[in-house]
């Protein structure tokens, strides 16, 4: 007789090997332990008060002064354009009405700089940077525009320092023509009714359209001619806030001017457009006027010979861009919520090694990729949800402090959450809390010592706004492109231009990356990070 | 008290990530001296300080500093081992006084070297980048009183930014959150008065705060326009370390380990 034993089985149903139910024994992980809770609502609230705090320190900003809708702002002196926002608008323009079916053209050459005038506003040692030659953004060509009042309705085509043949209209549309200007480049800019087309031709017989531009309530007589401009020219140099910003002055000539639909008996006037020139009226008291832009009015002018002209202007036609962004300022704070947010992601794998419970963890889930993977999903979405919570309920806050205190449009949006500007800052501010917690707690595998994890990780994150600030400003740059600190460029608030030069200082928040490039410099890390922790987590003993 | 102090030595020595903090100071600080010392050249930024450049590295290395005060006092209470270290000295303060003496030794043996390294570097790279005597730069010299001073004083103020983190751990007890919470005093507060929208809380945290009024310290040129001087600074400095001492004393006093 021979006995069989059946091998022992447990009575216990095997337990499906599933990533849900690896998911969801991180999720319990998290939520037992009191802590941790506590540390998430901390978050959130850190994230919300922060923010709001440093917006109620905000000191009261009136540097913009506005008069008849001219207004002065940190040395520029700016205007309000059609969309309602702050710009600037100040050249020399010779002009004439034209009818509401009408066309310009001209052939123009020799558009150079002229030297600097003055320097406007300087940091530093006192040394004045080199100039180009021309300044890069110097314009010169036809505009049709719906006054001479500075912020007015326009549409023109030019030739520029160093942007070749541009279509621009309402200050913030910009389109791109022949990269290299003929030399005696030829305009043409034709009006039917609300609509204007411009044009460019390198000999005045075979034409190529631009652009269109719809110039919505452009009034039946409008102003048509010849511009110069040449922009304030901005150099940021050396460590720290060192930058330098100087008016240049520009020349142009222009030839085979023609005009059709202008009326009978007109002739061509020149205008300083911008503060130096008022509307007509007395100037009202109290008007604002550069002392330093004042003095570019004799250098502004035109003289005509046989049919060719030749202006001399100075100032810009574009969209104001102020230094200051106070909203991206003010969410810098969050950088409390975020510290602690890496705290959690690194406690929630080092607590594990100090009591042990990893071992118990690799025992039940033995593929070690995969628990990373789960416990990435569950600090990074509640800490994701935390920090979304406490920006949401900062943002409006922070806005109606701001605009309070003087931070308000013209110059500076004042942003709706809803918006994609205030979108990009909320969901940005929560986005980059995920990607640090999962960054703390890859290097939480990676370390096995809450601290040393923590001090690498904010060596990479935090660190770098401090050094960008002390070192001289292209390694600071630099620092800010290549570390994930680039992911701080998401709380920015004020547009920026290709077509406007601005000086980018790390002192002021400045961040060299557009807002989702900075964001992806940080997920690279966080995805390099991750992929070091599962190879060790793989390699070494629990 | 001896006996204390050479137990927390015993301690503090025989932990393997005290050594590789310190190693880690160490190579912060010369290794950023050598970067910063480099990258600066001087036909575009001839204004600056070049001790303080020199001993730039210590905006780094004073995480190291922290960090092995955190794991002193922290990994103790992990461990359980505050219990026996409780036991054999009862007394609180002697326990916190030998341990902020065998810190404050450690921290400035190692902030010795590492800001004699500094120097060299900036001794060995500025001439090269231009600050020579002809732009009006003498060579960094230890018998230079400022520069002297600057370099002595970033010596104590690493040991002071560790004992504001050893009174930090006693607090907290937990090594990440006392991590998180001093690493959040010296830079993001530091980085928001940068930035700061109001010029009256730009010169609060300038003057009050332990990262920017201790490093007053190193400045050794334009002195009238510093918000604190060096000593002052210092002094703020100590003040913090004081009172998170002081309150780590009260914890440890009033607490159970």
């Amino acid at each position: 007789m021979t006995m069989t034993r059946a091998s022992y089985q447990s009575a216990q149903q095997a337990g499906r090997d599933g990533f849900w139910q690896l998911l969801r024994s991180e999720w319990t992980k998290f939520r037992t332990v009191r802590g941790w809770t506590i540390a998430l609502l901390a978050v959130a609230a850190l994230t919300a008060l922060a923010p709001i705090w440093l917006a109620g320190t905000a000191s009261s900003n009136d540097p913009v002064t506005c008069v008849r809708g001219i207004c002065q702002a940190e040395g520029s002196t700016i205007a309000t354009g059609p969309a309602g926002t702050a710009v600037i608008d100040s050249f020399y323009f010779v002009h004439q009405p034209v009818a509401s079916t009408s066309s310009i053209t001209v052939a123009v050459s020799a558009l150079r700089g002229n030297g600097n005038a003055s320097q406007v506003q300087g940091f530093g040692p006192g040394r004045h940077p080199q100039l180009p030659a021309t300044e890069p953004w110097a314009k010169a060509g036809i505009m049709i525009k719906a006054s001479t009042r500075p912020g007015s309705a326009y549409a023109a085509v030019m030739v520029t320092g160093s942007h070749g043949v541009r279509m621009q209209y309402d200050y913030s549309h910009d389109l791109a023509g022949p990269a290299t200007p003929a030399a005696a480049q030829w305009l043409r800019l034709t009006r039917s009714g609300d609509t204007i087309t411009g044009q460019e031709s390198a000999d005045g017989s075979h034409w190529t359209t631009i652009g269109t531009a719809h110039l919505a309530g452009l009034p039946a007589s409008a102003q048509a001619g010849m511009f110069v401009a040449s922009p304030v020219y901005v150099q940021t140099f050396g460590d720290g806030d060192n930058s330098s910003q100087i008016t240049t002055r520009a020349t142009a000539a222009f030839r085979h001017l023609s005009l059709h639909g202008g009326s009978a008996g007109q002739t061509w006037t020149g205008s300083v457009i911008g503060p130096q020139a008022p509307p007509a009226g007395n100037p009202p008291p109290g008007q604002q006027i550069g002392p330093k832009t004042a003095q570019l009015q004799p250098h502004q002018g035109f003289t005509s010979r046989a049919g060719s002209y030749q202006l001399n202007g100075s100032g810009d036609i574009a969209p104001f861009v102020p230094i200051v962004d106070p909203m991206h300022v003010v969410f810098m704070a969050t950088l409390f919520g975020l510290i602690a947010v890496i705290g959690l992601g690194t406690v929630f794998v080092t607590a594990e090694y100090r009591r042990s419970l990893i071992r118990t963890t690799l025992t039940a889930s033995p593929r070690r990729g995969r628990i990373l993977a789960a416990k990435s999903i569950v600090v990074g979405s509640v800490t994701f949800i935390a920090a979304l919570a406490g920006a949401a309920i900062a943002f409006p806050i922070v806005v109606t402090k701001l605009v309070s205190s003087g931070w308000k449009p013209p110059v500076w949006p004042e942003l709706s959450i809803t918006s994609s500007t205030g979108l990009q800052i909320v969901l940005g501010i929560a986005a980059t809390a995920a990607a640090a917690a999962i960054l703390g707690l890859a290097a939480g595998t990676i370390f096995r010592r809450s601290s040393a994890a923590i001090m690498a990780v904010l060596g990479v994150l935090v660190v770098p706004l401090i050094l960008a600030i002390v070192m001289p400003l292209s390694v600071g740059t630099w620092l800010l492109r290549l570390t994930p600190a680039a992911a701080f460029s998401l709380e920015a608030s004020v547009p920026h231009y290709s077509q406007v030069s601005y000086a980018c200082a790390p002192y002021h928040a400045c961040f060299p990356l557009d807002p989702w490039p900075g964001y992806a410099v940080m997920a690279a890390w966080t995805v390099a990070a991750l992929a070091g922790a599962i190879y060790l987590l793989r390699r070494r003993d629990a | 008290m001896i006996a204390a102090v050479h137990a927390e030595w015993t301690k503090l020595r025989t932990v393997s990530s005290s050594a590789w903090l310190l190693l880690t100071l160490l190579a912060l600080t010369v290794g950023f001296a050598v970067i910063a010392t480099d990258v600066v050249k001087c036909p575009a930024s001839c204004s600056i300080d070049t001790t303080k450049i020199s001993l730039t590295g210590i905006l780094l290395s004073q995480a190291a500093a922290a960090g092995l005060a955190v794991i002193f006092v922290t990994g103790e209470y992990s461990s359980g081992m505050m219990r026996t270290t409780l036991t054999a000295v009862p007394r609180r303060i002697v326990v916190l006084a030998a341990k902020a003496i065998v810190l404050s030794a450690v921290i400035a043996a190692a902030g010795v070297v590492s800001v004699l390294g500094s120097v060299l570097a900036g001794r060995i790279f500025l001439p090269g980048n231009g600050y020579t005597s002809a732009h009006g730069f003498a060579s960094l010299s230890l018998l230079h009183g400022p520069t002297l001073r600057a370099a002595g004083g970033s010596v104590l103020y690493l040991v002071l930014i560790g004992l504001i983190a050893l009174g930090a751990g006693l607090a907290l007890r937990s090594a990440a959150a006392s991590t998180c919470v001093v690493l959040a005093l010296l830079y993001a507060v530091t980085y928001l008065g940068d930035l700061s929208l109001s010029p009256v809380w730009q010169h609060r945290i300038e003057r009050w705060t332990p990262m920017d009024a201790g490093l007053a310290v190193q400045n050794t040129t334009a002195m009238a326009k510093q918000v604190i001087q060096p000593w002052p600074g210092l002094g703020v400095c100590a003040a913090w370390a004081a009172a998170a001492l002081a309150i780590g004393w009260l914890m440890l006093r009033l607490r159970d380990a």
